[in-house]
């Protein structure tokens, strides 16, 4: 009597631990779905620059600018990303994607071009999560 | 402020209601013979501090990873049944003038863990603090592992422990935490480089040199664990976590080789050179020329997982986890084995396939980070959890010699415990991250 009591307490405990595996299971495929639909919606660029300060507020902070392939980068209205601030120079960086990975050039500014806080003096290329730094606007390069 | 129910979590963690009590029910029913609960305290402590934790991670807003925490509370709850089940004196603590059996000890620090896991996944709401100063990490790992070195204490023929008058630790473990975050912080800094150019030997391209170093001193810190800490398992782990970094960073497969070659090349010398490790090779090649000596463990175990079968012998019925203080290490190296003898080929397979869903979760929180320090972090971080597991697993069933690391979240030890709860709250403070950038319209 007990010998098959404790058997069916044993299929019990099993059983249980697969039900739980099942809806592991099943979430996973219910967030993969998710993911999926995420992906089309929001990853169609290569990389995007997060705005972390900006005291003239133009761009503002907390902004997310997608990038194209190549970006310019100065204080001409002319430039793919406008940035309002007394410290930048007209035609100030190119921020370009070639091949796997991003590079920063630095235009001839008269301010300099800072990476995590260094100087930049020739292309450098960049990683993600990495800080630019052109007059007094920070902004980070994310995926 | 805005609470966002974590329902997905909530949901996860629900069944655990039953799984826990019903295994302590089943382990006294086995042993007293007759049909009643028996104690249920330590299942139900366990259950509150899991509740806890998720109360915590709702009321503070976090909107990291939901199904991370369920995932560590099954495999926990699983390792609390069979630390539960196995005789109580194999470990404790008397502190604070209590004497706490062994499961009871292991609930203290599932409480510790718990706290640091939230403390971390809520605190680290900038990961400044551990990508800057990355160097600083480093020779915090170096001072633990030197402090090893000297101070070390050897158990079990591994020196892993030091003795800090009344608490043990094992700095192993922490180590592990701290050099994962010093390879991430120098490979998202050194990416581009470590892609780019190289020197082509022949047909195999070589590494610039100075990316090589850190690789090379990360090689032989490795091989002094072996020989002067005689830690098999966690140099091979270190050594593991570091290649499969090294490669997911810059996708190339002539590191990989590289790192294989030393590694190839490092075994057979060690082999060849030291006692301990040809002594772990040899038991592992045949246990059975000294069963009831070297190899007593191993062979064992595989009776162990004979005796199991496809549904176990049931919980409290096992013979491995029975015989308590005259199998050495069955709380901690050979918890695999008891547990699956106890609960088969397909519990076993259960506590396998929930450690996969660690590890894939983890790895969906590297894909998902936002920047390359992140993703490396939360790669490494899970590569390490998932290795151990793997290591330990193979060790307790032969496919490899055996070496002396812990399966998380089931081995019985406090600073294991500490440390894995730490790692999974590195994963979901990554993973909150990335979840606030993803938001449109966040600060």
């Amino acid at each position: 009597m007990l010998r098959i009591l404790l058997l069916v307490l044993q299929l019990a405990f099993l059983g249980l631990l697969y039900l739980i595996l099942f809806g592991f299971a099943r979430s996973l495929l219910r967030d993969l779905r998710g993911a999926e639909r995420m992906e089309r919606a929001s990853r169609t660029g290569i990389g995007r620059l997060a705005v972390i300060e900006s005291p003239d507020g133009e761009p503002p902070v907390g902004r997310d600018i997608a990038l194209g392939a190549i970006n310019s980068i100065g204080r001409n209205v002319n430039n793919t990303i406008y940035v309002e601030d007394d410290f930048v120079s007209a035609n100030h960086a190119m921020l370009t994607f070639r091949g796997r990975s991003w590079f920063i050039e630095d235009q001839g500014s008269t301010n300099g071009t800072y990476v995590n806080g260094h100087r930049v003096e020739r292309p450098v290329a960049l990683s993600y999560g990495d800080e630019l730094t052109i007059g007094r606007v920070r902004m980070r390069l994310e995926r | 402020m805005r609470i966002t129910w974590r329902r997905a979590e909530l949901a996860m963690l629900l069944p655990l209601l039953l799984l826990v009590p019903l295994g302590f029910v089943l382990t006294h029913v086995a042993e007293a013979g007759k049909l009643e609960p028996g104690p249920l305290g330590l299942a139900l402590g366990y259950l509150a501090i899991m509740a806890g934790a998720h109360l915590v991670l709702t009321l503070s807003g976090h909107r990291g990873d939901q199904l991370l925490l369920p995932v560590v509370a099954t495999i926990g709850g699983v390792g609390l049944v069979m630390l539960n089940r196995l005789p109580q004196d194999l470990a404790g603590t008397s502190a604070f003038g209590l004497q706490l059996g062994m499961a009871a000890t292991q609930l203290l620090w599932f409480g510790v863990g718990v706290v640091a896991m939230l403390a971390v996944a809520v605190g680290f709401r900038d990961d400044g603090l551990l990508r800057h100063y990355k160097y600083t990490w480093a020779a915090l790992g170096a001072a633990l592992l030197l402090a090893t070195f000297v101070f070390g204490k050897e158990v079990f023929g591994a020196r892993l422990w030091i003795d800090l008058g009344p608490v043990q630790f094992q700095p192993g473990e922490f180590i592990k935490i701290v050099l994962v975050v010093f390879i991430a912080g120098y490979l998202a800094e050194n990416r581009a480089l470590l892609t780019g150019a190289s020197a082509r030997i022949g047909p195999i391209s070589i590494p610039p040199l100075p990316y090589l170093l850190p690789m090379l001193a990360i090689f032989v810190m490795v091989m002094l664990m072996v020989v002067v800490l005689k830690d098999l398992g966690t140099a091979l782990l270190f050594f593991g976590i570091f290649l499969t970094m090294l490669f997911v960073a810059t996708g190339r497969r002539s590191y990989v080789l590289i790192g294989l070659i030393l590694f190839v090349a490092g075994s057979f010398v060690a082999y060849q050179l030291f006692g301990h490790v040809r002594a772990r090779v040899d038991v592992w090649l045949n246990p059975f020329a000294d069963p009831s000596g070297a190899g007593y463990q191993t062979v064992h175990a595989l009776y162990a997982f004979g005796r199991g079968g496809l549904f176990g012998e049931g919980l409290g019925q096992g013979l491995l986890p029975s015989v308590g203080g005259s199998f050495p290490a069955v709380q901690t190296d050979f918890i695999f084995a008891a547990t699956a003898e106890e609960l088969g080929l397909v519990g076993a397979f259960g506590l396998l396939a929930l450690a996969l869903l660690l590890v894939f979760r983890g790895l969906r929180i590297a894909m998902l980070a936002h920047d390359d320090f992140s993703a490396m972090l939360a790669v490494g971080l899970t590569t390490s959890l998932g290795l151990q597991t793997l290591i330990i697993v193979a060790g307790n069933a032969k496919l490899i010699p055996l070496t002396g690391v812990t399966f998380p979240f089931v081995s019985y030890g406090g600073s294991s415990l500490l440390a894995s709860f730490l790692v999974i709250g590195l994963l979901l403070s990554i993973s909150h991250r990335a979840a606030r950038v993803a938001e449109p319209g966040a600060p």
